[in-house]
């Protein structure tokens, strides 16, 4: 008896096993059509019983709870709010859910581009979005998405230089100044590569997008004598080792700089005048979202200009609502509107460059952290 | 005959889930691992099919080779300094009455119910500009600025000795406390001096649990790059940092693999080297 027990125990767990494979396997297939025909399919399917709920997919921190729990006590639907480190985590994940799974998606400019590219987003249907009209058109017919046809931009940022007057003996203007040899093992960086090697190309003059290899080797070996300046090359709350004096020059994201300088209003911020980077944040709705109807009222709820005001002040980031920017409060204003005067021919937006270039990149990176260590 | 055979069937049944699991979850992964890594990337995202060797040559390139040594160079520092610490701490605590050694054992166990991350940001707390060193030692007039002690390779190495010392006292005070103190008694009787009987008798019978007390520190110490990345400042740059920058930020898979997979065959090959040298199956202590 316990022996047919074991057996059937067996069988049924082998039979899970088999299920779940086939399961994938199957919903997969299934899945094919529909992603080759985006558009109306998923939403008109997926979306009728299940709308109750969203699930909404982007780093931590990116809405006030209350902006949240407004959106579910006005339209009864519960938002499931699951998070990513990195972009790059976000599109291996929905590369495996094959553009399912989750509702609304935000990420950076570059890696919607890929996903859009891998045919992971939906067309946005703007019917469902009323409110479209309040994006600042500044932010808009970018790269990523040069129609506007997947994705609502939620927030933007620069790369700035952030310097402690009182530790600093120079006036900093632009990247070269970090290069002075009075800021020796007191500055922090951000350490994503292509904006610290592209501190060095902007100094030659080039694009931060150059597949030039050349150039890429050449902006590595002037990185190379910024070396003995590294104090700290950190990704995640860098502002706090700028308020603590751990160093005294950084540079760093717009909603880091926008925590920094509400902490210490005597911290002085630099756009580069070599040339800004800039990057935009996107809201995009997954070709296989299952409750896509939802996912556009998102989107427009967000899109209202007082709920942005919220959002914006609560994230740190450049408004990408036009219709908001009146309400933003004054004291946020400095930080969440781009300064009047900045020369926007010198911005430039990171985009995906080749393979080859990606390499030189990593490898230029790599010996500069080895240098730092020295 | 046909009865046993019967049964030794039914364990085979009951036993392949277990092996499935292994297969499944274990090599699998191992083996698309290793396919990866002689793949080729594609150009901004995913991977193609095509063979190459490209990934290995890769990493011939002096700044990864120079990843490689960085790691054993701090694995080497690290294990050493635990070595120095862990033994003496093990061997005197098999020497403990058994209440006591149960109060140390407790104590050797409760940072293990925090997060070792958490854990980490208590030591920035402790080295970083004005904090609690700076503040002790400035109180106590030794210093007079704060010093720079937060994002250095000694913040590192502490950060690596902390994280992995609890190993090699497990393993030394195991090893220590099966001794036979009886035979330390008898080579004092026979006229031996304290240094000599502890070197002829004590370390030689708890070996075993050093040495694989330097393999749970060594290997590890090996990935945790972490550490490295937190409290260096992202300055000491280990192998498992470069898989990390490779995999996440420059989307080349195959290379990341490749780096993996060279990683995991050195790491094997101090294992062998081990149990040559120790004549060992399996380590003392903890498995």
């Amino acid at each position: 008896m316990k022996k047919i027990l074991a057996f059937a125990l067996c069988l049924a767990l082998a039979l899970a096993a088999l299920a779940g494979c086939a399961g994938t396997s199957s919903s997969a297939a299934g899945n094919g059509p529909a992603g080759s025909a985006p558009g109306s399919a998923p939403a008109d399917s997926g979306s009728a019983p299940g709308s109750a709920e969203l699930n909404l997919y982007t780093w931590e921190g990116m809405f006030p709870q209350e902006v949240l729990d407004a959106f579910t006590a006005e339209t009864g639907i519960k938002i499931n709010y699951s998070s990513f480190d990195t972009d790059e985590t976000m599109l291996a994940k929905l590369e495996t859910a094959n553009g399912g799974d989750y509702d609304v998606v935000i990420a950076d400019d570059y890696i919607v581009e890929t996903a859009i590219a891998e045919g992971l987003v939906m067309p946005l249907d703007k019917s469902l979005i009323p409110n479209f009209g309040n994006i600042n058109p500044a932010y808009q017919g970018q790269f990523f998405d040069p129609d506007d046809a997947y994705t609502v931009p939620y927030g933007s940022g620069v790369q700035t230089i952030v310097y402690d007057p009182s530790l600093v003996d120079l006036e900093i203007k632009g990247y070269a100044d970090l290069w002075d040899a009075s800021l020796k093992g007191s500055v922090g960086v951000t350490s994503n590569f292509r904006v610290m090697n592209g501190m060095a190309l902007k100094i030659a003059g080039e694009s931060y997008n150059t597949n030039e290899l050349a150039a890429i080797d050449a902006a590595g070996a002037k990185l190379a004598e910024l070396a003995p300046n590294i104090r700290l090359i950190k990704y995640d709350n860098l502002q706090d080792d700028l308020l603590s004096g751990e160093v005294s020059a950084c540079v760093m994201y717009t909603s880091q700089v926008t925590m920094a300088c509400l902490a210490n209003p005597e911290l002085k911020v630099v756009y580069p005048s070599e040339g800004v980077g800039f990057g935009i944040m996107a809201q995009f709705v997954p070709v296989n979202a299952p409750h896509a109807d939802a996912a556009h009222a998102f989107i427009d709820y967000i899109l209202r200009p007082e709920v942005s005001k919220q959002c914006f002040e609560f994230m740190g980031y450049y408004c990408t609502n036009k219709a908001a920017d009146a309400l933003i409060e004054a004291e946020y204003r400095a930080f969440l509107t781009l300064p009047e005067d900045l020369d926007t021919g010198k911005m430039e937006m990171i985009q995906n460059i080749s393979a080859e270039a990606m390499e030189a990149h990593t490898r230029v990176w790599t010996e500069f952290r080895q240098a730092c260590g020295q | 005959m046909r009865a046993r055979r019967k049964k030794r069937g039914g364990v085979w049944l009951t036993l392949l889930p277990l092996y499935l699991f292994t297969l499944v979850f274990v090599a699998g992964p191992l083996v698309y691992m290793l396919v990866l890594s002689f793949q080729t990337r594609a150009e901004v995202w995913g991977v193609i099919h095509e063979f190459t060797t490209d990934n290995y040559q890769n990493i011939l390139q002096p700044v990864y080779l120079n990843t490689f040594l960085e790691s054993f160079r701090l694995a080497i520092v690290s294990t050493l300094l635990i070595c120095a610490i862990g033994y003496p701490f093990g061997y005197f605590m098999a020497k403990l009455s058994p209440v006591w050694k149960g109060r140390v054992m407790m104590l050797l166990m409760i940072p293990f119910w925090t997060s070792s991350l958490i854990r980490l940001y208590g030591w920035i707390i402790i080295f970083r500009a004005n904090g609690t060193l700076d503040k002790l030692l400035m109180g106590l007039g030794l210093t007079d600025s704060p010093l720079k002690l937060l994002y250095t390779y000694p913040a590192v190495v502490v950060g690596m000795v902390y994280a992995l010392l609890q190993f090699m006292i497990l393993a030394v005070y195991s090893s220590a406390e099966k001794l036979d103190w009886s035979l330390v008694e008898a080579a004092r009787d026979l006229g031996a001096t304290p240094l000599k009987a502890f070197l002829t008798v004590t370390l030689p019978l708890t070996l075993p649990g050093l040495l694989s007390g330097v393999i749970l520190t060594f290997i590890p110490s090996m990935g945790l790059f972490f550490i490295a990345d937190i409290l260096g400042g992202n300055k000491v740059v280990l192998v498992g940092s470069l898989i990390q920058d490779q995999l996440m930020k420059a989307h080349n898979w195959p290379f990341a693999a490749a780096l993996s997979v060279v990683l995991m065959v050195l790491t094997s090959l101090m294992i062998s080297l081990y149990k040559r040298v120790t004549h060992t199956t399996e380590l003392e202590g903890l498995l």
